[in-house]
């Protein structure tokens, strides 16, 4: 199929997994307990002004009738203005009435934007890590699967996948922070306080990487055309870089389509635990707060950006291997 | 016929690895600090002092909208006070005045205030009598959700900076605000005509005025016209961090210099570590086990006495370590009337079964499961005790199910409500910045107020409407503590679990900042290095 008509309809089917994603989360967030009205106006608030606000924020109509609305906004880049946080401000997370209705909320939008290029760094530096450590171990894993390089990759992957993350990161901001001073990592102020979490979330994907890439590997050389390399008079490195890395780029880019959405997934924890202020950490808030705006605005943001990414990763590799198309 | 798009690997590669370097510079350029590779994780000089807090704040800075812990060690920093009370163990009721000079007692329902001259407010606005007038007469309406008025009051303006307290139109001694003067923040007359300005931005005369909201951190600078002179921290941040793991990584890192609510294993890193100091400190907070006064089953005393009799009050000690300590009535060790109740309910299998039988539960028989809410992530070790207290009365045959809720939604279930509250118990302490007891006492078991418990008891409000009328502070201290703190203690509304001991934690080279036992600080005179 002709490319252009290829990325046509992976973004209609993108648009068709955003929506779907967005109603689900829109319909948990009304399901589950806890009214974001009372958040909103606090424990102390009657019975009857929870209603009565409740009933005037549209939030008694049946479900369905609430996405419609809240769809029709979205098509016109609104998302929404969030319940529990003021433009000048924070709100807090008690029962308290804190009767601010006339106070003006912030936008969902300026609330993403705000915290989304932190998380973007935070999770490009992660897979760079990642793809630092994962092609030597993997490449050398894959060029003898049964050799000693295959059983220290494996060991490597063994140990990266069974630490769980925020431990890992509590251990490393002692040590590495606390003890030896080297990098910073509560808070942000500078790039400085991205490398530890970020070394936090490439020990997370590392051994799905080296895996890919060994695995890979170990396929394309046992290739006719790779074994003959040697006879044609190419190099050992030649082989490698020249063909059989090239060759094995394309499930590594597929990998690295679903990783760097992952990372967005795994951003959460890691951000809460070294107070990094990115979409996380805000996501996180967002939910011991109910704040629902908020939580379905973050929700359609990262499942467009997993969607825009796995479209884009789909046109590249068939523009690297045009047979994929069909 | 349509072009085929060329793109071969050399080409992909080469454009991921242009495209990888451009978006890394876009990205990262306008945050990347060149120093950080020669830059130490702990630096300190010329810091400002940043407050890594357990509670945010609620965003409407009006005062009286709140009861937020968080929001009340905030105003402390901004607001100014007509006084303010250290609340020191060996002295806990001696008074310093602020923006007031003198406080004189006219008579029973006149409190006279000589007011402190040359005090500003942040905009620039003189401090004077009408100021408190206002303040006072928007507070202590019915309406205001923050309540930490005994009643409503007029203040009359004698002149430019004297004022009286008058309470005789409601029926009730001025002597009351003798304490509470310590621990309502004096707003300006202008943002009381207005309340939306009140509530959109901060404006105080204390030494510190608010400069921005920074996502989660609260920014404040240094008052220069602050009437003691401009504090020697150019700047306080108040830092809300949820996590108390990242709380103590933080001050252990330095990047924060206090940090609060910590838990005792926490205690003990931060001290193994070294160079950082504790203030450890019995606070105006008692934590209770609130009833649901209003509903079955506890609106039988006979119940509340059976649960308070199984529960040992001694093992929840142990559980808490250095965050608890006795306590023997209805208020915290360092509130005024304190006083060690007799035949205060203590761990007796017994006398439970004895008051269960009374209510018609013999064993627990017939009782329906009760919910015991309580929440994680701000109080310590609340799930540990929890599990405890719900396994000692399951084991009296109570049957208890724990509800474990995230801050949010227990503050969401915290409140009375009309047919009473959600569950039949909840977790909660009451933390006042002063040592009046009716802040407490008042707020939470008197029928106009039983925020929590939803109570009605005419004996108890007899006994609280007498203390608070009683003719003289030393009446008063007396009735509190052989009339109202038994009385508390025989209807059993909560049981008093513990007294709470606020930890902060501060690096060594903070020096003079006071934390007042309900954690709000004095940084006046506060220096670093």
């Amino acid at each position: 199929m002709h490319l252009a008509g290829q990325f046509v309809r992976r973004i209609l089917q993108g648009v068709v997994v955003v929506l779907i994603t967005t109603f689900l989360i829109f319909s948990i967030l009304r399901i589950v307990p806890g009214d974001p009205v009372r958040l909103i106006v606090g424990g102390m608030a009657p019975d009857n002004l929870v209603e009565e606000i409740a009933q005037k924020m549209g939030l008694r109509d049946p479900i369905p009738v609430q996405f419609g609305r809240y769809l029709s906004q979205v098509v016109q880049g609104d998302l929404g203005n969030s319940y529990q946080r003021p433009k000048n401000g924070m709100m807090g997370q008690g029962g308290d009435f804190n009767a601010n209705m006339d106070v003006e909320m912030a936008e969902v939008s300026d609330l993403i934007l705000e915290r989304l290029p932190y998380t973007l760094q935070l999770a490009g530096l992660a897979l760079l890590i990642s793809l630092i450590i994962s092609f030597p171990l993997g490449i050398s894993a894959g060029l003898k699967p049964k050799g000693f390089m295959s059983k220290i990759a494996f060991f490597i992957s063994s140990i990266f996948v069974s630490i769980p993350n925020f431990w890992l990161g509590i251990v490393l901001a002692l040590f590495i922070t606390i003890k030896l001073g080297l990098l910073p990592s509560i808070g942000y102020q500078n790039f400085a306080y991205t490398i530890l979490p970020a070394i936090v979330l490439a020990v997370e994907t590392c051994p799905f990487i080296i895996r890919t890439i060994s695995v890979s590997f170990a396929e394309i050389s046992q290739e006719y055309f790779i074994k003959s390399g040697k006879v044609r008079g190419l190099t050992r490195n030649g082989v490698i870089y020249r063909h059989t890395l090239r060759n094995a780029s394309i499930p590594l880019l597929n990998l690295l389509g679903i990783q760097l959405s992952t990372l967005l997934g795994g951003v959460i924890v890691v951000e809460y635990i070294f107070d990094y202020p990115g979409l996380g950490q805000l996501t996180i808030y967002a939910v011991l707060q109910r704040d629902f705006p908020l939580i379905q605005g973050i929700a359609m943001v990262t499942s467009a950006l997993y969607v825009g990414l796995n479209i884009a990763v789909d046109l590249i590799t068939y523009s690297i291997d045009p047979r994929l198309e069909s | 016929m349509s072009k085929k798009i060329k793109f071969s690997r050399r080409k992909f590669m080469k454009f991921m690895a242009k495209s990888g370097l451009g978006a890394a510079a876009l990205t990262s350029a306008p945050m990347l600090n060149h120093n950080f590779l020669y830059n130490s994780a702990f630096a300190a000089s010329g810091k400002p002092l940043i407050f890594a807090a357990a509670e945010a704040l609620t965003g409407n800075w009006d005062p009286t909208t709140h009861t937020n812990l968080g929001q009340l060690i905030f105003e402390s920093y901004v607001f100014g006070y007509l006084t303010r009370c250290p609340m020191k163990p060996e002295n806990p009721t001696q008074l310093n005045f602020e923006l007031a000079t003198e406080a004189t007692e006219i008579d029973k329902f006149t409190l006279e205030f000589k007011l402190r001259d040359g005090v500003t407010f942040h905009n620039g606005k003189p401090f004077g009598a009408e100021d408190v007038k206002a303040t006072y007469e928007y507070g202590s309406q019915p309406d205001r959700p923050a309540q930490w008025y005994p009643g409503q009051v007029d203040v009359e303006v004698v002149d430019r900076l004297t004022v009286r307290i008058k309470t005789e139109k409601y029926g009730y001694p001025a002597g009351l605000f003798y304490y509470l003067s310590s621990f309502l923040p004096i707003l300006s007359a202008d943002d009381v005509a207005n309340p939306n300005n009140a509530a959109s931005r901060p404006n105080g005369t204390g030494a510190f005025k608010f400069v921005e909201q920074d996502g989660d951190n609260t920014i404040m600078e240094a008052n220069e016209n602050f009437f003691m002179g401009k504090p020697k921290i150019p700047r306080v941040q108040y830092n809300f961090v949820g996590d108390t793991a990242t709380r103590t990584l933080g001050l252990l890192s330095g990047e924060y210099n206090v940090t609060e609510r910590l838990e005792p294993e926490q205690v003990d890193t931060i001290v193994a570590n070294g160079g950082f100091a504790l203030n450890q400190a019995v606070s105006t907070e008692n934590k209770y086990l609130w009833f649901r006064c209003s509903k079955p089953p506890f609106n039988d005393i006979n119940m509340r006495k059976a649960v308070a009799h199984a529960i040992d009050r001694e093992g929840l000690l142990d559980i808490l370590g250095i965050s608890g300590t006795y306590t023997g009535c209805h208020v915290s060790p360092v509130k005024f009337g304190y006083t060690d109740v007799e035949g205060f309910p203590e761990y007796n299998p017994d006398k439970c079964q004895e008051y269960l039988a009374k209510a018609g539960f013999p064993k627990g028989k017939g009782l329906p499961e009760l919910e015991y809410i309580t929440s994680v992530g701000f109080y310590p070790k609340t799930k540990e005790y929890g599990e405890y207290i719900t396994a000692l009365l399951n084991e009296q045959g109570i049957p208890v199910k724990l509800s474990v809720l995230e801050l949010g939604a227990w503050g969401n279930k915290l409140y009375d409500r009309e047919g009473g509250g959600p569950g039949h118990m909840i977790d909660c302490g009451w933390c006042t910045g002063s040592p009046e007891p009716d802040l407490v006492i008042r707020t939470h078991f008197h029928s106009s107020s039983k925020r929590i418990t939803g109570i009605v008891d005419a004996d108890i409000d007899a006994a609280l409407d007498k203390e608070r009328n009683a003719p003289s502070v030393g009446e008063r201290e007396q009735i509190l503590k052989t009339e109202v703190m038994p009385l508390l203690v025989d209807k059993m509304p909560s049981v008093p679990l513990f007294g709470s001991v606020f930890i902060h934690a501060m690096a060594n080279d903070v020096k003079d900042l006071y934390i007042y036992p309900n954690g709000m600080m004095s940084a006046e005179t506060a220096s670093i290095g």
